[in-house]
């Protein structure tokens, strides 16, 4: 399950992208999910790949690990592809088949939508990939710091978000090597109709939630025995620092914004 | 027949940048009907050689073939269920091995999926519960209800209900108090000896399973740097150190006796009441001999 | 019994990560020692139970000095891992009076206590609370209100101290077993307490880990610096610390030297151990007509060279 899932692991390279504030990048992710859905023609769609291509090459990652961080996600773009195709009409006529027919339009429309989303996909694993989990939380903290005042603890919050980006891979792990245990009983997965494959993924329910309170009972009492209080008072080690290069990455990613709006108006 | 491993190479995450490899062109021969100790550090690959036994993880690279079975790397698969039916794996924590609402569940679980009707699989299942020492009274418990020891004999229980040829268990005795892992072990021992099963157990405590073990196979970085009985594991004793491993006390006490009395070749004794006994033995031919010296003499 | 503390500082075994414990002692410590010559715990009649009626921890009365180094022995559920968490105020004693390091635990007083109490536990992947070491170290002392640079330093320190400085950065999950219970000791040190409890830590460690950790335990100990409890089953450890206190049931049913206990086979039962190898040749041989050699007598009688190697082995522990 982990082997496969490339996304929300750190790659660290060392690079400039790697040393940014999380909130830069946090809010430069904002800005390019904006930028995604106002992308709505050729152009600009384009320009807004080769712009993440250049950005990915600053992290000193690999393009093909960012394809292989959507990888997963093959099937869902196909859907979207064919749902497309076979929902918008319009332009010429490409393919027909009896009553049904292929648009240009369609297949656009379907290149985009997947075009769109491989980009959204590979930026957030761009994310993901230069930021740690706890930096990553950091960041978020101090986005939410605003919403104190609404009634939000930010630090419960990131509290919560911390713990959960700490176990969720080790749970998925438990959960995996109780399925390579169900398998070697003779219940493999991969062979069992789809109606046995449900119950016995409820069968993991049990021993994964146990675990799951075992090990947050363990980590209650390592919390509280190192004097942590929630609302106490704390320092921070590495306290967060805005910097005039956070402020470029940032203006960078409103100009690609605005770039992606103009383009879509002439 | 038996288990053979030939340029068996195993690597976690093969194609993204985070691969890892776990086990690097492993030759092994492991008997039948014996019991073989695995051993080494942590990260040695102990864990993932096991899973290869049944079919959980295939190989990378070259192939594994265990009973009748033949599994290449890059090759389709033959079905498994017979396999996974004739090599029973045990998992460290009998907690992630326990899923069912009872031990009756548990325990019926395996037939079950490998086709067994409901009264074969309850009549296994009995059999599997005596002999791992478990009452019958805990057949309606939740398995989590049971103690640390209990939990531990129910999950060895759970798989030898599949009445399987080859028990492959990792770190049986981890976590539990001494005086039950020294029992764990005895029985284990008995399952290979008097009912004819293989017995493979990985373990990081050589000293306990040495008495028992016909065979040893000493892992390290991936490859087994040692295969072979216990005499073989005497003489290769001063290396286990670069695997990580202490030397057992009864091999250092051995070695000690060995050069004291010049002892050439001898199968080992290695269990205390063992080693005392040849000890005696040695000793007592000693004064003979001096004594017979002193009548010459004389 | 002071066969640790008597070692000669030259004569510590070569482990890999060694770094020196001895030089951080300071003169501040020592004159703390002197000013305060209370123990360092004190349990007086304490009793709890997990449901308020039956009683886990039964009248409960223990004194354990500064400095001192005792294990806590006894079957799986006599209540050792309910009375050490008594000691931190994780849970609250019923009736009874608890002080550590001379301040008495109320709910008042549960901050500065945790301060004064380490403890590491038994699973080394659940009490891992940061992403990666470095902010694991940096929780507590993030908790105790100190600057960036005075964490800055100590984790530099404690990491070193520990040999875990080259993985400051990792996450747990890439670390071994034994890797994460010197950074879950790392994290602890840093925050420097006087008492230092260990629920079963080394128990779910390999062998070699197990002994580079009862070797860390060793300068711990030797330094002077802090009082050790641990729980444990590991006959090694038992031996080589001072004292041994035996629960069963609730209740402490003895506390003495860890050569006494080995050479009690009923509380050895009780504690569901076996003798050490050592320990369990020398009876065998004794069995067979030779004595083990009397305590203070290394010498012997070499009649027999090997019977004598063995004979010593058997309660020589420092080997």
């Amino acid at each position: 399950m982990r082997e496969k899932l490339l996304i929300g692991r750190l790659i660290d390279t060392g690079s400039q992208v790697h040393r940014l504030d999380p909130r830069a990048k946090l809010t430069a992710m904002l800005l390019y999910a904006a930028a995604v859905v106002a992308a709505r023609s050729w152009p600009a769609l384009l320009s807004l790949a080769a712009f993440s291509i250049a950005v990915m090459a600053l992290t000193r990652i690999p393009l093909g690990t960012y394809l292989k961080a959507a990888k997963p996600l093959r099937i869902l773009m196909l859907f979207i592809l064919i749902v497309q195709c076979l929902a918008v009409k319009g332009g010429s006529v490409l393919l027909a088949a009896g009553s049904w027919h292929l648009d240009s339009a369609g297949l656009e429309a379907g290149m985009h939508a997947v075009l769109r989303m491989a980009l959204l996909v590979c930026f957030t694993a761009l994310l993901t990939f230069t930021t740690s989990p706890g930096r990553l939380n950091q960041g978020l903290e101090g986005m939410l710091r605003p919403f104190a005042r609404c009634g939000i603890s930010p630090e419960r919050l990131s509290l919560m978000t911390g713990i959960a980006l700490r176990f969720i891979p080790a749970i998925l792990d438990e959960a995996q090597t109780i399925m390579k245990a169900q398998a070697s009983r003779g219940a493999d997965l991969k062979e069992l109709p789809w109606k046995e494959k449900a119950r016995m993924l409820t069968a993991l329910l049990v021993p994964v939630t146990v675990s799951a309170f075992r090990r947050a009972e363990d980590l209650t009492a390592s919390m509280e025995s190192r004097g942590y209080r929630l609302g106490a008072p704390r320092t921070q080690y590495r306290p967060l620092s805005w910097s005039l290069k956070d402020t470029c990455f940032v203006a960078v990613f409103v100009l690609i914004c605005l770039e992606v709006v103009w383009v879509g108006f002439y | 027949m038996g288990i053979q491993l030939e340029h068996v190479s195993y690597t976690y995450d093969a194609r993204s940048p985070l691969r890892q490899t776990a086990l690097r062109d492993v030759e092994l021969d492991l008997a039948e009907g014996a019991l073989t100790g695995i051993a080494g550090s942590s990260g040695s690959g102990k864990s993932t050689l096991l899973q290869l036994l049944n079919g959980i993880l295939l190989p990378t690279e070259g192939s594994v073939k265990v009973l009748d079975v033949r599994l290449n790397a890059g090759e389709k698969l033959p079905k498994l269920a017979p396999l996974r039916k004739r090599v029973g794996l045990v998992f460290q924590f009998p907690e992630q091995q326990l899923f069912a609402r009872t031990l009756e569940e548990d325990l019926v679980f395996g037939p079950l999926n490998f086709g067994a009707s409901p009264e074969e699989a309850a009549a296994s299942a009995r059999k599997a519960l005596e002999a791992m020492g478990l009452e019958e009274s805990l057949l309606g418990r939740h398995p989590l209800q049971l103690s640390g020891g209990q939990r531990r004999k129910a999950a060895i229980a759970s798989v030898l209900a599949m009445e399987p040829d080859i028990l492959v268990l990792d770190e049986p005795g981890a976590t539990l108090d001494q005086v039950s892992r020294t029992e764990l072990i005895r029985l284990l021992h008995r399952l290979c000896k008097e009912e004819g099963k293989t017995v493979i157990i990985v373990t990081h405590r050589l000293d306990e399973l040495l008495p028992y073990a016909d065979r040893w196979i000493i892992m390290h970085d991936g490859r087994p740097v040692f295969q072979g009985a216990a005499r073989g594991l005497v003489d290769t004793a001063a290396k286990l150190p670069d695997y990580g491993l202490s030397v057992p006390l009864s091999i250092r006490c051995w070695h000690e006796l060995e050069t004291a009395y010049g002892l050439q070749a001898e199968e080992p004794c290695l269990s205390p009441a063992a080693l005392a006994e040849r000890a005696m033995q040695l000793m007592e031919a000693d004064a003979r001999k001096e004594l017979n010296l002193c009548v010459k003499s004389c | 019994m002071n066969r640790v503390k008597t070692r000669p500082p030259n004569g510590r075994s070569a482990v890999g990560n060694q770094v020196n414990f001895t030089a951080a002692g300071g003169k501040e410590h020592v004159a703390a020692r002197m000013a305060e010559q209370t123990d360092m715990v004190l349990l007086d009649n304490v009793s709890f139970a997990y449901d308020g009626q039956h009683e886990d921890i039964k009248n409960v009365c223990l004194a354990i000095g500064r400095g001192e180094w005792v294990t806590l022995a006894g079957a799986n559920g006599c209540g050792k891992s309910t009375l050490i968490r008594l000691m931190n105020g994780l849970l609250r004693a019923r009736c009874g009076c608890i002080s550590i390091g001379g301040v008495r635990l109320e709910s008042g007083t549960v901050g500065v206590i945790r301060q004064k109490v380490g403890m590491v536990f038994q699973n080394p992947d659940n009490q891992f609370i940061g992403a990666t070491v470095e902010e694991d170290m940096a929780f507590g002392l993030e908790g105790m209100c100190l600057g960036a640079e005075e964490i800055g330093s100590r984790i530099t320190r404690y990491a070193m101290r520990l040999g875990i400085s080259g993985l400051l950065h990792r996450h747990p999950q890439e670390l071994s077993g034994g890797q994460k219970q010197r950074a879950a000791l790392a994290a602890i040190l840093a925050m420097e307490p006087e008492l230092i409890i260990l629920d079963e830590a080394s128990s779910m460690l390999d062998e070699k880990a197990r002994g580079e950790m009862l070797e860390l335990l060793r300068e711990m100990h030797r330094e002077e610096r802090y009082t050790l409890l641990s729980i444990t089953h590991d006959a090694e450890e038992i031996a080589a610390s001072q004292r041994v206190l035996v629960m069963d049931r609730g209740r402490l049913t003895a506390d003495l030297a860890p050569r006494e206990l080995f050479r009690n086979g009923d509380l050895l039962r009780l504690c569901r151990m076996e003798l050490p190898f050592r320990l369990q040749l020398a009876q065998e041989l004794e069995k067979r007509g030779i004595p083990p050699v009397p305590e203070g007598d290394p010498a012997g009688t070499a009649a027999y060279p090997v019977t004598e190697v063995m004979r010593k082995w058997a309660f020589n522990w420092s080997m």
